[in-house]
């Protein structure tokens, strides 16, 4: 396996996936055939047409920084002579559109921005139409049809790059989306049957479904008898929120566990109330405070101040 | 059949059904009828269904089991269901089968102390 071949683990288009796209872009074998029949005059312009192609490059900052080593820079005309004949050589097959996304993750590692490979998608073509009104001064009609295959093949090319680059990110979303989940359901144990389960940031169907699970198991490894769950940290509360919310309890319950949810905000009670979410069957209270002081009074629990060990206090205890 | 996939075990007062593999219809029909005649035969005040090692409950059985808990009440004894394992649990709360208003443990040692509790409590009033 080489190295690009690495990066793509999951980029995969599938045979039917490229004859669709094909046929909707009306690509046919008229095009295949024109696009052969200009092989070798292409060869004259390549080369002139990549001079251009990194002179308009260089002459932009924000491209010229990609290509500021001179091997580099050698490299990648290289290459892109390579894809830049490979448009008129036929054959645009699976393994076509394995190198044409192989290019788009390569673009899409270094960082080069979508506008830029569209403007340069773009100067190609302009150019291209130029070298091809040259050559065939005397039959314009046949420059015309030729640039016509070209520019759906282009689109086709661009399709593909820009799906690496789309998935790139989701990918990356996916990865941050997970690290959150992990990180964000703990279940603590705070007395010997006493679980707390701080539940902070949104809650969707499989957030709901881990925290859940985590949850009884942790009620049957530390033989929880009550559970206090705080929703201090959830922005939003809709109908399905509170439906996984009172699935957690139930569940739990059928575990042997009571819960006490705790930290429901004013104005998401409002909301609640007003969606008409009945959560009568748990147990709630204000906040985690009075949440923990029922939980130890349900599982007997008097905590007692030493005035001794810690000074005097201020405030009142009751 | 059920006598042998569910024994019930009688431990002073209250009746043990320690549920042994998996329970067809019928047997949980035969636990039932077991469970009830026990009860009034031995004047048990707790029963306590240990389903530890089931990895399912559906619909039905979930029925069976409130049904036992309503006719064991009626003639004087508090069912505990314990051991209901965590897949079990978030599985049978997502078919809705939340077995509301019986008494839940998470295993029998804590189905003992609940019934102790309770029974305890009630003997006081």
């Amino acid at each position: 396996m080489t190295y690009q071949e690495k990066l793509l683990p999951e980029i995969e288009i599938k045979g039917e996936e490229v004859a669709q796209r094909k046929a909707f872009l009306q690509f046919g074998d008229a095009d295949i055939a024109a696009l052969e029949s200009v092989n070798e005059v292409a060869q004259h312009y390549a080369d002139s047409v990549i001079d251009d192609f990194y002179r308009h490059v260089m002459a932009f900052p924000d491209t010229k920084a990609f290509f500021s080593d001179p091997d580099v820079l050698a490299h990648v005309r290289r290459m892109q002579k390579a894809y830049f004949m490979r448009l008129t050589q036929g054959n645009y097959d699976q393994e076509y559109v394995a190198n044409r996304v192989k290019i788009g993750v390569i673009h899409e590692r270094i960082g080069l921005p979508v506008k830029s490979y569209f403007g340069m998608y773009c100067f190609y073509l302009r150019t291209v139409l130029q070298r091809l009104r040259q050559e065939y001064k005397d039959m314009p009609e046949q420059a015309l049809t030729v640039f016509n295959s070209l520019i759906k093949l282009t689109f086709f090319d661009m399709g593909l790059a820009i799906d690496t680059y789309i998935e790139s990110r989701e990918r990356t979303i996916q990865g941050q989306q997970e690290a959150i989940r992990e990180l964000s359901t703990p279940v603590l144990l705070l007395r010997p049957g006493l679980l707390l389960l701080p539940i902070i940031g949104l809650i969707d169907t499989q957030r709901a479904r881990q925290l859940t699970e985590q949850l009884l198991r942790s009620v049957r490894t530390n033989r929880a008898k009550v559970v206090v769950i705080d929703v201090t940290g959830v922005p939003s509360v809709d109908t399905k929120v509170a439906n996984h919310l009172v699935q957690a309890v139930e569940a739990a319950r059928l575990m042997g566990a009571t819960s006490i949810v705790t930290g429901i905000a004013p104005d998401i009670a409002q909301t609640m109330v007003k969606l008409g979410i009945d959560l009568m069957r748990i147990t709630t209270v204000g906040d985690l405070q009075s949440g923990i002081e029922e939980a130890e009074r349900l599982l007997g629990y008097t905590v007692v101040r030493n005035a001794k060990a810690s000074g005097p206090c201020d405030k009142e205890l009751p | 059949m059920s006598q042998n996939r569910a024994p019930i075990l009688k431990l002073g007062g209250t009746l043990i059904a320690s549920v042994q593999e998996a329970l067809m219809d019928a047997d949980l029909l035969g636990l039932r009828d077991g469970l009830v005649a026990d009860v009034k035969r031995y004047r048990a005040t707790g029963v306590i269904i240990d389903v530890t090692i089931l990895d399912v409950l559906d619909s039905f059985a979930a029925r069976t089991i409130r049904n036992i808990a309503q006719m064991t009440r009626l003639i004087g004894a508090r069912t505990v269901i314990v051991g209901i394992q965590p897949d079990v649990a978030f599985s049978m709360v997502q078919l809705g089968l939340t077995l509301e208003g019986i008494d839940t443990a998470l295993d029998l040692e804590d189905g003992l102390a609940l019934l102790d509790l309770e029974l305890g409590n009630t003997r006081r009033d």
